[in-house]
């Protein structure tokens, strides 16, 4: 059967290269489709049979990691092979890191080895995926024996310890502890690889601290005693509320408790505090052990991570529960970090958003009054802050609902231009939200646009149910297909001031360029590659004696996301003629030419660029 | 009095046996185990427990098609179910309530607990009306 090549590749002299040497060897069991973005490439694998990706990570639309992420993300289940002219050991590691089963460099490699690549690169990826369903299928197998293991230890040491002969007593103990101990491992294991598949689902909501904390004491009381280390609670009446999803959350407080008492010297204290603070919530778990080793303090988040391993194992650990801490701190948008206890022992501490401060970030305040506004429906606060920044660039105001209650209640009080759904919320699927806002008579005909961390949900529903959606994006947003969504129908494009590109030392050019359009100024070839990810522009303005003459190799990169050409007016110290193709119709000397005439320039660029650039084929 | 009855279904004779020595611990629990679904169905009907304590991974009719298979029933439609099972990812037990379980107990569980547990699942006892 043959294989179907995805290459996603915008230099068309390499696609050619590519397929004269698949052809020459006789690659017969391979179909290579191509396309130039990485919008191409997402619709053409929510339409198509792919077998095996071919990335080069320099595209107009995604480069780099960020490219390979959006690959991954698009296509979870499929192999994926980078090829690209950035040899760099570190590039490729976390290449491979962000997904990706192999990184080949453009030129190193020749057809035998790209299709043995190719080959491997699909036998890694089954490999991976046996392995997440061994792991899955294991754990849960284990857990039927180890239910009547734990059960009958548990029912023994509950009735009839008290009257067993010491020695057998003592065994049958040591027996269901570890029993025990073995149910965490399963537990932990099968967190670790939720988290990691991307399948822990977290519902977030108002979180009252001191009682989940309180709980989490109670809970491991008897652990405590086991060790005979005692938990206080510190600030016992501090009123603070944080959003989060509780029954994580207290997994977290579990996990940093039964640390804390595993290390604790016999008749120790393990003290809890929480503070609040203006926009977090802290929370500190204070031991007083032995404290990390140094070299052990880099490694402390990392999984089966144990300072001594024998020691750890002795203290009926995982290795696993600090990494879970690490992992689902992370989607909490908090913080966990840890220091030197003073007078000894460990403290670690938690930050959580508080719950005040994250509902006061629903509304967006500080975009300009006549910015075209927009409901966000996303309960992931980092997603929607960068989002928000993101769009507020582009002249569009942001507001945020966590949740599909809260998302119809800011729909009904306030009239928003277009609406954002994820497809995943809280207390409620997005299909269900846009079937609702869609009864709604003022939101029968708003723009809405899907915004998904899961390609395979919810589709077909939509598509079904005739929802009107118009588009479909997958996490991470790629923001320019975003804006040209929004710019069709809230008519935002056609109006808005011009962005340019300055990519010079001048500051006087800047100042006059701010005149005509949105500036951007960068010093740097380096800064302008990383500028021209963040959105599109209309005009680039270039100084080539920058970066000692470097200035002309940025020239074939200034593309916007479609893949056309950025005008660019060149201004060089000597007059250097860069005239020499359709981007680059004039050349300006720095000595010779005075801000007004490059201001004239740059206005007959703008004015020559096509009007409605939205209308373009995606 | 009356006694609380609890029909366990699952197809492990070990989690069977630890199960009913749990729920012996309360006097007023009295237990009765079935090894498979079909078994349950004609257990349910003849023997109407107050409530089902129903595993999931089960050969030939597992644990949702037995639930099924008792609310088509009327006689077994109304007998809140319990399921008890390994899985318990959270999207797995949305799918548990959304069949129509009362609720779902993991494995392992804490057997000087489990009987509270299924307690907690009964529904209110019938309010008494004075004369």
């Amino acid at each position: 059967m043959s294989k179907a090549i995805l290459l996603i590749e915008d230099n068309p002299g390499d696609v050619r290269l590519l397929r004269e040497m698949f052809n020459d060897h006789g690659a017969h069991n391979t179909k290579l489709t191509h396309v130039d973005c990485m919008s191409a490439a997402e619709k053409h694998l929510g339409e198509h049979v792919v077998d095996i990706i071919l990335l080069d990570p320099g595209l107009p639309d995604a480069q780099g990691l960020g490219a390979i992420r959006r690959a991954h993300a698009a296509a979870p289940r499929l192999p994926l092979v980078v090829l690209t002219c950035l040899d760099d050991e570190s590039v490729a590691e976390q290449a491979l890191q962000e997904g990706a089963q192999d990184y080949l460099i453009k030129g190193q490699i020749e057809v035998r080895g790209i299709l043995r690549a190719l080959r491997y690169a699909t036998e890694r990826k089954r490999l991976e995926q046996l392995k997440d369903e061994f792991v899955s299928t294991v754990s849960h197998e284990l857990r039927t024996p180890l239910t009547s293991i734990t059960g009958s230890l548990g029912l023994i040491m509950g009735n009839a310890a008290g009257n067993l002969p010491q020695p057998m007593a003592r065994l049958l103990a040591i027996a269901h502890s570890n029993s025990k101990r073995l149910v965490r491992l399963v537990d932990d294991i099968l967190d670790i690889e939720k988290i990691q598949a991307g399948r822990m689902v977290f519902n977030f909501s108002r979180v009252e601290v001191r009682p989940l904390v309180a709980q989490a004491i109670e809970a491991n009381r008897g652990f405590a005693e086991g060790y005979g280390v005692r938990v206080r609670l510190e600030a016992a009446h501090t009123a603070a509320d944080v959003r989060a999803d509780p029954d994580r959350l207290l997994q977290v407080v579990t996990n940093l408790l039964s640390n804390a008492i595993k290390f604790s010297p016999k008749d120790g204290e393990v003290v809890v505090a929480i503070e609040k603070g203006i926009d977090m919530v802290r929370l500190t778990v204070r031991d007083h052990g032995p404290g990390i080793p140094v070299d052990f303090k880099p490694l402390i988040f990392e999984k089966f991570a144990q300072a001594d391993a024998g020691d750890a194992r002795q203290k009926g650990g995982t290795g696993l529960g600090l990494s879970i801490v690490k992992e689902i701190v992370d989607r909490l948008s908090g913080e966990v970090g840890f220091a030197d206890a003073p007078g000894g022992g460990t403290v670690f501490h938690v930050q959580l958003p508080c719950w005040d401060h994250v509902a006061s970030l629903a509304i967006d305040r500080e975009a300009k009054p006549d910015a075209v506004r927009l409901l966000l429906c996303e309960d992931d606060l980092d997603t929607a802050l960068t989002l928000r920044e993101q769009l507020r660039q582009v002249g569009f105001a942001t507001d945020f609902a966590y949740s599909v209650g809260e998302a119809l209640t800011r729909a009904a009080a306030t009239q928003y231009h277009a609406i954002l759904v994820d497809i995943q919320l809280p207390d409620g699927d997005g299909v269900s939200l846009i079937v609702r806002l869609r009864d709604l008579p003022q939101y029968r005909d708003t723009p809405i646009v899907v915004v998904s961390g899961d390609p395979s949900r919810g589709r077909d529903d939509v598509r079904s149910a005739k929802l009107n959606v118009l588009d479909w994006l997958n996490k991470p947003v790629d923001l320019d297909r975003l804006v040209r969504a929004l710019a069709k129908t809230v008519g935002h494009e056609a109006n808005r001031r011009p962005r340019i590109l300055h990519v010079d030392e001048d500051n006087r050019v800047a100042r006059a360029l701010s005149e005509i359009g949105d500036v951007v100024t960068v010093k740097s070839i380096e800064e302008a590659r990383q500028t021209l990810k963040t959105g599109d522009f209309d005009l680039a303005v270039l100084d080539v004696a920058l970066a000692k003459g470097a200035g002309p190799d940025l020239l074939p990169e200034l593309r916007d996301s479609r893949g056309n050409i950025i005008p660019v007016v060149v201004f060089s110290a000597d007059g250097a003629n860069l005239a020499s193709d359709a981007q680059v119709p004039s050349a300006l000397a720095k000595s010779h030419t005075s801000i007004d005439s490059l201001m004239a320039t740059v206005r007959d660029r703008l004015a020559s660029r096509p009007t409605n650039p939205s209308k373009e084929v995606v | 009095m009356s006694d609380i009855r609890i029909l366990l279904v699952d197809d492990e004779p070990d989690i069977r046996e630890v199960v009913d020595v749990s729920l012996g611990l309360d006097r007023e629990i009295k237990t009765r185990a079935c090894a498979s679904g079909a078994d349950a169905l004609v257990a349910a009907a003849e023997w109407s427990p107050s409530l089902i304590l129903l595993d999931v991974m089960m050969p030939l009719m597992d644990g949702p098609a037995t639930l099924a298979n008792l609310r088509k029933n009327p006689r077994t439609a109304h007998i809140p179910v319990v399921f008890l099972t390994a899985r318990t990812r959270a999207d797995e037990i949305e799918q548990y309530t959304s069949l129509g379980a009362q609720g779902v107990l993991s494995k392992p569980f804490d057997p000087m607990t489990l009987a509270a547990s299924v307690r907690s699942y009964l529904p209110p006892p019938a309010v008494q009306h004075a004369l």
